[in-house]
């Protein structure tokens, strides 16, 4: 699915969403609202597996006011995007980043679980 | 204190009516000048060493120091120049696995070199400190906080490649005076057994590396299932009552031997905790009764048995932290 991801090499933050490039100069935009509904924390998840409370978490999102988020590097291997209202708990794996700047569903159309075990 | 800057004379006052600081005064600018001092000599320490890897578990007894000697060592075995800090004051266990029961510490010109363990992995741990091994230590949360601070900025580490620093269990004070104190650490693993109470624990702990700012380099599944073997009659087939009622079906090869692995505290979990919070499975670590033995005798399962079963698997860990680490040297991303 992501073998073939290239590096990204430069984020820049717009207006009301970012501008993705990778090493093989490829260029995506995604939109902050896009970004936070696919937020793949605990708490944000579950909200995405059914379609009611996934267009409910979309709502919320897009009433909170337009920010430029802060962005900070999560180890060697995401990114983790700081907003002063609203979720900020998602760790955005690179994987993760390239599914969204292609329009693929970043959860891979697996529905999230909690505690499976 | 010879060279405190701390001067009692104050030019604005009039020579007549000096009084300097109070003696309370003076020891709490004195404190002040130390603590400064310490934090200088923890941004240097910080530069002489390449990565600093964290090691927790948010319950007790999931192998947590195996873990951190393990990963240690096996860093060590592949020509890197490897540090431990045995964090864990109340229970420090990390001399004894590596060999280093009652060493003491040489202390030269106010710095602690620290002890050389196996394979030159060099060791700081408050058992060194202790008269005897069964005194408790009972220290509040500033006296502990200080001990960490004079292991972190006072000890003579050289240049080192990986320090690997082992924590108590649980999200407590240690985690975060490291993280405060020692700068540019590259992430934290979190040990985990299989078990439901453990998995719990450990989302708690990667919940907890989000409020102190230090990244997960995932989690790795320690006591992960214990492999029998045996002997019997060729091609032969050998069943094994497994825990929960399970039974292991295998069959014998052409010279009689078999092996079934045995998931004594379930199978999966780490895995399943790691995609739960959508961070790396660094591997799992198998259930090896060698791990006890080799902690009492003071030799590490890697250290008696390099090309054994345990020490392939830490290799695999190893790798796959390394992966995390190198995978984008911070460098190549730019943020605007």
């Amino acid at each position: 699915m992501t073998d073939d991801m290239p590096t990204m090499v430069r984020l820049e933050r717009n207006e009301l969403d970012f501008t993705l490039t990778y090493e093989d100069r490829s260029e995506f935009v995604v939109s902050y609202d896009d970004l936070r509904h696919a937020c793949p924390c605990a708490k944000c998840s579950p909200l995405r597996n059914d379609d009611e409370s996934s267009k409910s978490l979309r709502r919320d999102i897009e009433k909170l006011p337009a920010e430029k988020p802060k962005i900070r590097k999560v180890g060697k291997y995401a990114l983790g995007f700081e907003w002063v209202a609203g979720c900020s708990s998602g760790i955005y794996r690179f994987e993760r980043l390239w599914l969204l700047a292609n329009r693929l569903d970043p959860d891979n159309g697996k529905p999230y679980v909690h505690g499976a075990w | 204190m010879s060279d405190s800057p701390v001067s009692t004379h104050d030019p604005k006052v009039a020579s007549d009516s000096v009084e300097g600081p109070t003696p309370q005064d003076q020891k709490k600018m004195e404190q002040a000048y130390a603590q400064m001092k310490r934090k200088m000599s923890m941004q240097d320490i910080s530069k002489k060493i390449k990565h600093k890897v964290m090691v927790l578990s948010g319950k007790g007894g999931v192998g947590k120091s195996t873990v951190a000697t393990g990963l240690a060592l096996s860093l060590a075995q592949q020509g890197m120049a490897v540090g431990i800090l045995d964090i864990d004051i109340t229970g420090p266990n990390v001399p004894k696995m590596m060999g280093l029961e009652g060493r003491r510490l040489h202390v030269e010109e106010g710095r602690i070199h620290p002890a050389q363990g196996h394979l030159g992995v060099k060791v700081i741990s408050m058992a060194f400190l202790l008269d005897n091994e069964d005194t408790p230590v009972v220290w509040r949360g500033p006296i502990k906080l200080g001990a960490i601070q004079q292991f972190i900025a006072d000890v003579e580490w050289g240049n080192l490649d990986y320090l690997i620093i082992d924590f108590p269990p649980g999200t407590s004070d240690e985690p975060l005076t490291v993280a405060q104190s020692l700068p540019d650490i590259d992430g934290m693993v979190i040990v985990t057994t299989p078990q439901d109470v453990a998995l719990l624990d450990s989302r708690k702990s990667i919940t907890f590396s989000e409020s102190i700012k230090v990244p997960v380099l995932g989690v790795i599944e320690n006591m992960s299932g214990f492999t029998i073997k045996g002997t019997t009659a060729p091609g032969s087939e050998v069943e094994i009552s497994a825990p929960a009622g399970r039974t292991e079906k295998t069959t014998a090869d052409k010279d009689g031997n078999f092996s079934v692995t045995l998931d004594i505290f379930k199978k999966g979990g780490g895995k399943l905790t790691a995609e739960e919070f959508d961070v790396p499975f660094l591997g799992a670590l198998p259930f090896d009764p060698g791990f006890v033995r080799g902690g009492d005798d003071g030799v590490h399962r890697i250290v008696s048995e390099p090309e054994g079963a345990s020490a392939i698997a830490f290799a695999a860990v190893v790798s796959a932290v390394q992966d995390q680490i190198k995978v984008d040297d911070g460098t190549s991303l730019e943020i605007i």
